[in-house]
């Protein structure tokens, strides 16, 4: 645990012993006001999100205490909480949750120094977020139980009778949304629709994308639409050379390729603007994109920051032409799914 | 010997400050009840009927009910059939039983769904998620029922048994209507907890409405569909709550005193002793053994072992500083509304008393936005506070705190205080010097399994308390989520550790362990 983090929690610690030492314990503690302190809502995996939280504090002296969370359930909490968010900076996993707070006009316009950062069609039309990593959408598949020859040419194939029982899905998945947002823009929402109907009656319904992943690696079941990151995940944790699984990348400019993002943008509410927008700022430098490079296995959008991870190069990913942007906050999937009965 | 009967009620007046500690816990519990309507009618009324007759709402249904009700069943039939064999049989190591029976409280449901699922994909099924949450669950059934046991007038099995009614007869027209109101007040926690279930059931493959919720929340924004979800799981609740409230007033059994309870022989189980003797066993390898050899077994396998050890004693603390605190708070809002429901008997007090109940069965993440809507909108000083997170601590976890404070309750009688007030004392003077002192095991006990509860809280946890502060399980839920097993299993097992203290201490006193020894 990070010196700040760890002064964080004492801070907080003390503040809720004394809350209940004195007959006031309804006072908001009064370190989340400090005038030097961000308010970070995280739903970034935590690890990347503590490593640049320090590497920013180490770089400026500002300090910065985060709430974590689902990117999904702190967009939720932010768009009840309104004008009275105490946010300052959002970091989301996904780019939906920030689209969605974005349509409610509860973000900030992000400075253009920031936003030159990146090829254009990675920050928002309108600025308001821009994207801070890259992954892409796979099909993890047990090795033993099908080879990469017998891949679909593309996710479509997915749906049909040959896959009974051998497809892996996620519908609660924000990813698994966008991945159908792509399927539509590419192919019509006729077609989207058929598909996401052969997918439940063909496809298995997971709950989560790791149980999904868990899955295809213990065999239960052949292959799992998800993206590459969770791969990683699981090789991180018991080694690359164990793994029973692999990657597939469909490539093609088919939606089983999309290119999705995690995104950072500054609250409006935010009574922080100057130093949430270096925060945001620094996540988008040279430096801080070699910090998130290297804490998880996605591509950094700043140009000339390679992973140091064993990635398929972002090059050869050859992925639908749909920005970020272009995903908006899924409610389109949505009605979709709903139609499909899968939600 | 005591002397059972039905309790005289008296038409007295009811202090005010029990009226006022029992509006507090009532409007708390409102509060999702309001948010919940103010959302859904936000649909619309065609809105609602799209919503409501679809078919996903029906398969819905259906999923939540099964699962529901065959973990109810199961986990009440394993609760009362262990607490006879505990309280009432030559069962070898009884005593000893007496505390293990219950440690399966210790486990959190999500963990043990874990190691099932990692153990066989057939697990991850309807009938895997059963067979995991009874084993989960059936303490909540097995400790009021084994207290109740204890607790019994053994005259009325002698009168049974010298009838000539068989053991059998006996057990089924004697002993389980007198455990009726306990075994009705476990099933109900049970079954609005499956209700509520979520973190065992995304590991599962089983999706019910709490599922459905969450996965509303991950997908829309400002959810219409999520609150009506949550509307019907409300309306679920209460026939059940209704007919747990009738189960009660059919049987109004109450004792004068503690007694000096006759010690009953033993019911000798003969050659059935060592078959049930390995079922008990079993059932403790299978809740307790499985889930505690996977967190070894991550450890042992997993890179990302040691990461974040330093993180453990500031998690400790602040799951401590969380929920003893939180355990008082709890237990002292659920104090009035038992008071009054025993002691004032009245269809307010009744709808007082049952009104937390309802709201059990709604999901951590509902209770905690609906918070957070309310305290934005009106009471803005309040937000992201250690009160507004104890508020919400108290709409989730009132049923378990008043259901562990109403059998001391009732076995106190209200002539005790009165004899107190005739001598002169004020009322909450009175209660405070002759009452408190003789509910004090069921006050402990409450605590206990309050402090146990809170601790593996995770979704209101993550959104209300103040900022920075981490507990044990939202380390155990950092890590899993992002597939660091080995790094969640240390926080998974101190979390399981720090529970069974509570579990112990509520064990030894909800059934009364001293008595015997």
């Amino acid at each position: 645990m990070s010196e700040i983090v760890r002064r964080r929690f004492l801070q907080g610690g003390a503040a809720v012993g004394a809350a209940f030492l004195f007959p006031a314990p309804f006072v908001r503690s009064a370190g989340a006001e400090d005038v030097r302190t961000l308010i970070l809502y995280n739903g970034q995996h935590r690890q990347t999100t503590d490593a640049v939280v320090q590497a920013f504090a180490e770089a400026t002296g500002i300090l910065i205490a985060a709430r974590n969370g689902s990117s999904a359930q702190l967009a939720n909490q932010m768009i009840e909480e309104g004008d009275a968010s105490p946010a300052d900076v959002f970091y989301a996993e996904e780019s939906s949750p920030i689209a969605a707070l974005s349509e409610r006009g509860l973000l900030a316009k992000l400075d253009d120094g920031i936003l030159r950062q990146v090829p254009a069609r990675y920050a928002a039309k309108d600025g308001s977020w821009i994207s801070v990593s890259a992954r892409c959408r796979v099909v993890a598949y047990n090795k033993s139980m099908i080879s990469e020859s017998d891949m679909p040419a593309s996710v479509l194939d997915f749906a049909s009778d040959a896959w009974k029982d051998k497809v892996a899905i996620v519908p609660t998945s924000g990813a698994f949304q966008q991945q159908i947002v792509a399927v539509e823009q590419l192919h019509g929402r006729d077609k989207a629709l058929a598909w996401l109907k052969g997918l439940k009656e063909n496809g298995r319904v997971y709950n989560t994308n790791n149980a999904a992943m868990q899955a295809v690696e213990d065999g239960d079941i052949a292959t799992a639409l998800i993206n590459n990151y969770y791969w990683f995940s699981v090789a991180r944790e018991i080694g690359t050379e164990n793994m029973r699984s692999a990657l597939h990348y469909i490539g093609h400019r088919d939606a089983g390729a999309l290119v999705t993002v995690s995104a950072a943008a500054v609250l409006k509410s935010g009574r922080k603007q100057a130093l949430a927008q270096q925060f945001v700022a620094y996540m988008m430098s040279e430096e801080g994109q070699k910090v998130i490079a290297a804490s998880m296995a996605e591509y950094p959008l700043r140009r000339g920051i390679k992973s140091p991870y064993a990635l398929k190069p972002f090059e050869e990913l050859d992925p639908p032409d749909i920005a970020p942007d272009d995903l908006g906050d899924g409610s389109a999937a949505l009605a979709l799914e709903r139609e499909a009965g899968l939600a | 010997m005591s002397l059972a009967a039905p309790l005289l009620r008296q038409a007295q007046r009811t202090p005010s400050w029990l009226l006022i500690g029992t509006l507090v816990p009532s409007v708390l519990v409102a509060v999702p009840l309001f948010y919940v309507a103010v959302r859904s009618f936000e649909a619309g009324l065609t809105g609602i009927a799209s919503e409501i007759f679809r078919e996903r709402t029906f398969d819905l249904l259906v999923n939540t009910l099964t699962l529901a009700a065959c973990v109810t069943t199961a986990a009440a039939a394993i609760g009362t059939a262990f607490a006879w064999c505990v309280e009432r049989t030559d069962l070898p190591m009884r005593r000893a039983w007496r505390v293990l029976a219950s440690l399966p409280l210790a486990v959190p449901a999500f963990v043990a769904s874990f190691a099932w699922s990692s153990f066989h994909a057939g697990f991850e099924s309807m009938a895997g998620a059963i067979f995991i949450l009874s084993l989960a669950s059936y303490p909540l059934v097995y400790l009021p029922v084994a207290a109740a046991l204890r607790s019994m007038e053994p005259a009325f099995e002698d009168v049974s048994r010298s009838l000539g009614k068989g053991r059998w007869e006996t057990f089924f027209r004697v002993i389980l209507p007198q455990a009726g109101p306990a075994l009705g007040a476990g099933a109900l926690l049970v079954l609005t907890h499956m209700f509520a279930e979520f973190g065992a059931l995304s590991l599962l493959r089983v999706q019910t409405f709490t599922t459905a919720i969450f996965a509303s929340y991950e997908l829309q924004f400002d959810s219409a569909t999520a609150a009506l979800q949550a509307a019907v799981l409300v309306l679920l609740c209460l026939p059940a709550a209704y007919g747990e409230m009738r189960l009660r007033r059919k049987i109004g059994v109450a004792r004068v005193g503690r007694g000096s309870a006759r010690r009953m022989a033993p019911v000798r189980l003969g050659r059935w002793r060592l078959p049930v003797f390995l079922c008990f066993c079993l059932s403790f390898a299978l809740s307790l053994g499985v889930p505690l050899l996977i967190l070894v077994y991550w450890l042992t396998v997993g890179f990302s072992a040691g990461r974040g050890h330093s993180d453990i004693l500031p998690a400790i603390g602040g799951s401590l500083s969380l929920a003893v605190p939180g355990a008082f708070v709890v237990v002292l809002l659920a104090l009035s509304p038992v008071l009054l429901s025993v002691r004032h008997e009245g269809p307010l007090s009744r709808a007082a008393d049952r009104l937390p109940y309802i709201v059990h069965g709604l999901p951590g993440l509902v209770v905690a936005l609906a918070l957070v809507f309310v305290s934005i909108h009106y009471l803005r000083a309040f937000y992201q506070t250690v009160g507004l997170l104890m508020a919400a601590y108290a709409i989730l976890f009132l049923p378990q705190a008043q259901s562990a404070l109403r059998a001391s309750i009732e076995l106190v009688p209200a002539r005790l205080e009165e004899a107190a007030r005739s001598l002169g004392r004020r009322p909450l003077a009175a209660f405070m010097s002759v009452t408190v002192p003789n509910i004090l095991p069921g006050i402990g006990a409450a605590l206990a399994l309050i402090a146990l509860e809170l601790m593996r809280e995770l979704t209101s946890t993550l959104m209300l308390a103040p900022i920075g502060v981490a507990t044990l399980a939202t380390e155990v839920w950092t890590h899993t989520n992002d597939g660091e097993y080995a790094a969640a299993a240390p926080f998974a097992a101190l979390l399981v550790a720090v529970s069974a203290l509570p579990v112990y201490f509520f064990t030894r006193r909800s059934i009364g362990i001293e008595d015997i020894q």
